[in-house]
């Protein structure tokens, strides 16, 4: 059973991929280019028009906007993958976590191929690999555990209340905002700071610039409180996903 | 008889009418009584919106009961889903693939039967291509070649015994009939009574979400046309 269900997800991760592949002209291609359109508008607004940065800007903007992407579209196509899904739901009897699985392990192979450009970008700028880098597979799995206990969380309640998409798409560009994706915490006064340091996003945020800029290893106290909650977040979605999961099969799309 | 693999006591299974706070339930499934034995062929009977797909789709498990109980010995049970996970960007191969995974196969095991699926689809060259370029009958082929192949220990059937084009209704209609054959344990949902007295033993009438009657065939048609045709009958 468990076989069949690792089998079903890495089958339908490499058909989600293909099928998105084939339905455009460029294809794979606009899975780096998007992205780099994006992050050319940030820093077209916050560089050179705002002249918000400094020396270290480009690469700070380039880490923050690559590692929060992959956050956001674990956190949204991972929400909305079993509400989407629910024609299916009506029709087979398969847990309905395996959808928003399918679309995070997804969203994480494009993250690998962006994030695979972004390093021949740094290396090009001066910031060339370091020892740290070892700690990124670790600081990974933070990640993608954190976006993932999010995206449960919300997976189980959108089929109920698909109203609440128009509210996460405005809930997820604030927390952007508060968690030092598009300008340094170090910017905000005293106490406010402090207070946003503890935002885990935050964390892992300040964690990739080091390990990607600095060469400084993480902060290994602040990663494994991460962490936890965010195996907390994964627990606790899973839980309400298998209680609500008698009635998706009954609900309208 | 073999034993009892499903057994159903009054079930009902209620939807909620409208998207609001406080909608109100109506019940597709109001009390619904029967029992499947092992190597049995059950066929339900019943006019449209009579509750026979939800029924179905209760016995699959898909549907938690909201009242009743339904008894399950540990055997596999599927409902028989045509085209379920299709894609239409990829081709007919890995649809194939998706689709029998979807129903439960292992991936070596449909993989194993992949020539199989090609050459009952009659695809040819097109197997490989995207599903986007099928005609609708292509995609049909495709769907129920997969679904043939899936071997559940109970097999639930919602009217898909033929699709596509004549000839191959025939050879579809066949296949499933082979299998129905089989000495498999099935449950056969049909507006066709030719059909269910065709392949089914034994027979539940629903009626309103309630079960009616459930018996041998010829006891349970004779008292469905009684009700049906009252006068014609009485003539």
């Amino acid at each position: 059973m468990r076989q069949h269900l690792i089998e079903l997800v890495l089958f339908s991760t490499y058909a989600e991929l293909r099928a998105e592949a084939a339905r455009s002209y460029l294809g794979l291609i606009w899975w780096v280019l998007e992205p780099a359109m994006m992050m050319g508008a940030f820093w077209l607004v916050f560089d050179v028009i705002l002249k918000t940065g400094g020396p270290d800007y480009l690469p700070f903007l380039l880490i923050g906007l690559t590692i929060w992407q992959w956050m956001k579209s674990c956190i949204t196509h991972g929400g909305y993958a079993i509400w989407s899904n629910l024609p299916m739901v009506r029709q087979v009897q398969l847990p309905p976590l395996v959808f928003p699985l399918v679309a995070m392990l997804s969203d994480t192979v494009k993250f690998l191929c962006i994030f695979v450009l972004l390093l021949v970008i740094l290396w090009c700028a001066g910031y060339p690999p370091n020892s740290a880098y070892l700690a990124l597979p670790i600081l990974f799995l933070a990640i993608f555990l954190f976006a993932a206990g999010a995206g449960f969380v919300v997976a189980a309640l959108v089929p109920l209340v698909p109203d609440m998409r128009f509210v996460i798409e405005q809930v997820l560009t604030v927390v952007m905002f508060l968690s030092g994706v598009i300008f340094s915490l170090e910017k905000v006064p005293p106490p406010l700071n402090e207070l946003m340091a503890l935002n885990p996003v935050a964390v892992l945020m300040d964690a990739s610039r080091g390990i990607l800029m600095h060469g400084q290893w993480p902060n290994w106290v602040g990663l494994s409180k991460v962490g936890a909650i965010s195996i907390l977040a994964c627990w606790l979605g899973a839980i309400v996903v298998s209680r609500l999961s008698p009635r998706y099969p009954k609900l309208a799309t | 008889m073999g034993e009892v693999l499903i057994e159903l006591e009054h079930v009902g299974v209620a939807f909620s009418a409208q998207r609001r706070i406080s909608g109100g339930r109506f019940w597709a499934l109001e009390d619904v009584s029967l029992s499947l034995r092992r190597g049995e062929r059950l066929g339900v009977i019943g006019r449209n919106g009579a509750g026979k797909s939800t029924l179905l789709r209760a016995i699959a498990g898909i549907l938690v009961p909201d009242r009743g109980t339904i008894r399950r010995a540990p055997v596999s049970c599927q409902l028989l889903a045509l085209a379920i996970g299709f894609v239409p960007h990829l081709s007919g191969r890995d649809n194939a693939v998706l689709s029998g995974l979807m129903l439960g196969l292992r991936r070596r095991d449909i993989v194993s039967r992949l020539p199989a699926i090609r050459e009952f689809s009659e695809l040819g060259e097109f197997f490989d291509q995207p599903i986007a370029s099928y005609s609708a009958g292509m995609t049909m082929r495709l769907a129920f070649s997969v679904a043939i192949q899936v071997e559940p220990d109970v097999l639930l059937i919602d009217e898909v015994l033929a699709v596509g084009d004549a000839e191959f209704q025939q050879k579809s209609g066949a296949a499933m009939r082979a299998r129905m054959g089989e000495g498999h344990t099935v449950v056969l949902v049909s507006h066709d009574e030719q059909q269910i007295s065709a392949l089914c033993d034994r027979v539940l009438w629903i009626e309103h979400g309630r079960s009616v009657l459930e018996g041998d065939r010829d006891t349970v048609f004779a008292a469905y046309h009684r009700d049906m045709h009252p006068v014609g009958h009485a003539a």
